[in-house]
């Protein structure tokens, strides 16, 4: 999990442009600078690219609800790698 | 029956009340089922619209097995095609006619709320066969279709949530607290739908009804300063009945939902607060501007970040152009409808534009010392306001009657 975080957040850096912003599980897109739905799919794009992953609409859409954060984020490209948390 | 009828609250009391006195899920779901029905019974007019109701929503169910066991976008697509094209005709829209003969949009067929079945079940198909769906049984698909909280005028539930209460039926109301919680809402609904929702109205009716005499040559003389209150008041009303009615509706179905333990999403968040026309679509109907957003705005803008990375920044602009603009068509089958959606969608495209340029001229940390600033928070507020008040002159489906109204403000005459 902590190489999936270390990879996710190189990708953060890349998208929002920021080198110094650090992953934590609680964080949500109101805590990112610039992470509107525009940023997300940027994200996405590149998360599915740097991982070899490929995520749904649904799942793609839920990562912007209220109650989640990037530790789910983190957590669903681990099970879509076939690693445990 | 009307949601705000003293009938109804009291239906809903009673039948929060017994819910979960029924034991176990089957006599729950069993009840549940039997409302959506009795309701459901109310709002068919005849014989040919159950028909076809049961058909627009069998063939999705069908279509939506189909996929999940063998996903296919020649499928999705073609059968989605043909979904809308049947929507288009069931609504009667207007422009039919400039392409097919008018006697197809001539049919006894009236499905009250067939826009939300229409968001619902492109949303089950795309998940279906994206492998997003879990218990897609018929039972549940078609309570979730015709849920009685949302069969009107939404909220759109996602699958997934409904599934959860189909799952388990149990209370979500911890205590009394959060039970008496639910029940204010609900007349709170009632309050901001029945009494302050119907005084913005009748300000609206009066203003605009008096400008359309005055434009008609009914009152000949009238001075500038009573015209622009009169305008003033007719401008501020409608978008304020829209508000209160609207969420107070919603206040009533989703506090009613939670008497049953189905949790609706939440539609507004204080949207005459927003600071552009993309924060007001967040905050007003937001069901529905987070199904655009989900299903139109970003399967187009993933699909340009894929295969053309260089273009997607301004294709964004023109993606949320299109979106708002078909959320403005897909309200009414009328000319004005396309004007309502022009003017939704110039709004987020202009939005998104001065975004990027502020990006582009200070950068991403000038963007966050300009969003932080108080002054600007408050001009944008202001200016968003009157810009989405604007957007409402074209609610009204007469657009012949907005046009004499406005031709009068600027002194002119119409031809009568």
């Amino acid at each position: 999990m902590d190489e999936i975080r270390e990879q996710a957040q190189e990708v953060f850096h890349d998208v929002f442009g920021d080198t110094d912003l650090v992953l934590r599980d609680d964080m949500t897109a109101d805590d990112v600078d610039g992470w509107d739905s525009t940023a997300h799919i940027n994200l996405i794009v590149a998360l599915e690219k740097h991982f070899g992953v490929k995520f749904a609409m649904a799942e793609i859409s839920r990562m912007k609800d209220e109650d989640q954060n990037v530790g789910g984020l983190l957590q669903l490209i681990a099970k879509k790698l076939g690693r445990s948390g | 029956m009307s949601v705000t009828s003293v009938e109804f609250i009291f239906l809903l009391l009673v039948c929060g009340a017994f819910f979960f006195q029924l034991p176990g899920r089957r006599s729950r779901l069993a009840a549940f089922s039997v409302a959506n029905a009795l309701v459901l019974a109310l709002l068919i007019p005849n014989l040919a619209s159950l028909a076809a109701l049961s058909v627009f929503l069998l063939s999705g169910y069908g279509v939506a097995m189909l996929l999940a066991r063998r996903p296919s976008s020649l499928l999705l697509t073609g059968y989605l095609a043909a979904l809308v094209a049947t929507f288009l005709v069931l609504k009667r829209y207007e422009f039919i006619g400039l392409v097919l003969p008018m006697s197809l949009i001539q049919h006894p067929i009236d499905i009250i709320g067939l826009s939300y079945m229409l968001f619902r079940q492109i949303h089950f198909l795309v998940d279906a066969m994206q492998g997003q769906i879990e218990g897609g049984t018929l039972p549940a698909y078609l309570n979730y279709q015709l849920n009685l909280f949302g069969i009107l005028s939404g909220p759109i539930q996602r699958f997934q949530d409904f599934h959860e209460f189909w799952q388990t039926p149990q209370p979500l109301l911890k205590d009394r607290h959060e039970l008496l919680k639910a029940i204010l809402r609900i007349n709170l609904g009632v309050l901001k739908l029945a009494a302050i929702g119907a005084m913005c109205f009748y300000a609206y009716d009066v203003s605009s009804s008096t400008l359309e005499q005055v434009a008609r040559g009914f009152i000949v003389e009238m001075p500038m300063s009573r015209k622009l209150i009169y305008f003033a008041i007719m401008f501020y009303a409608l978008p304020a009945h829209m508000y209160f009615n609207f969420s107070g509706y919603c206040d009533i179905v989703i506090g009613g939902a939670l008497l049953l333990g189905i949790r609706m999403p939440e539609n507004f968040d204080q949207p005459y607060l927003a600071r552009n026309m993309i924060d007001y679509w967040n905050r007003f109907h937001r069901s529905l501007s987070h199904w655009i957003r989900d299903y139109i705005f970003m399967p187009l803008y993933k699909s340009a970040v894929e295969r053309t990375p260089t273009l997607a920044e301004p294709l964004s602009i023109l993606f949320m152009f299109v979106a708002l603009f078909l959320a403005g068509v897909w309200h009414g089958s009328t000319l004005n409808w396309v004007a309502f959606g022009m003017l939704n969608g110039i709004g987020v495209a202009t939005a998104k534009l001065w975004e990027l340029l502020i990006v582009r001229a200070r950068g991403r940390q000038g963007l966050k010392t300009y969003m932080k600033s108080s002054g600007v928070r408050l001009a944008a507020i202001a200016v968003n306001l009157n810009f989405a008040c604007l957007t409402y002159l074209f609610f009204p489906t007469d657009m012949a009657r907005t046009f004499r109204i406005l031709n009068a403000m600027v002194g002119g005459s119409w031809p009568s």
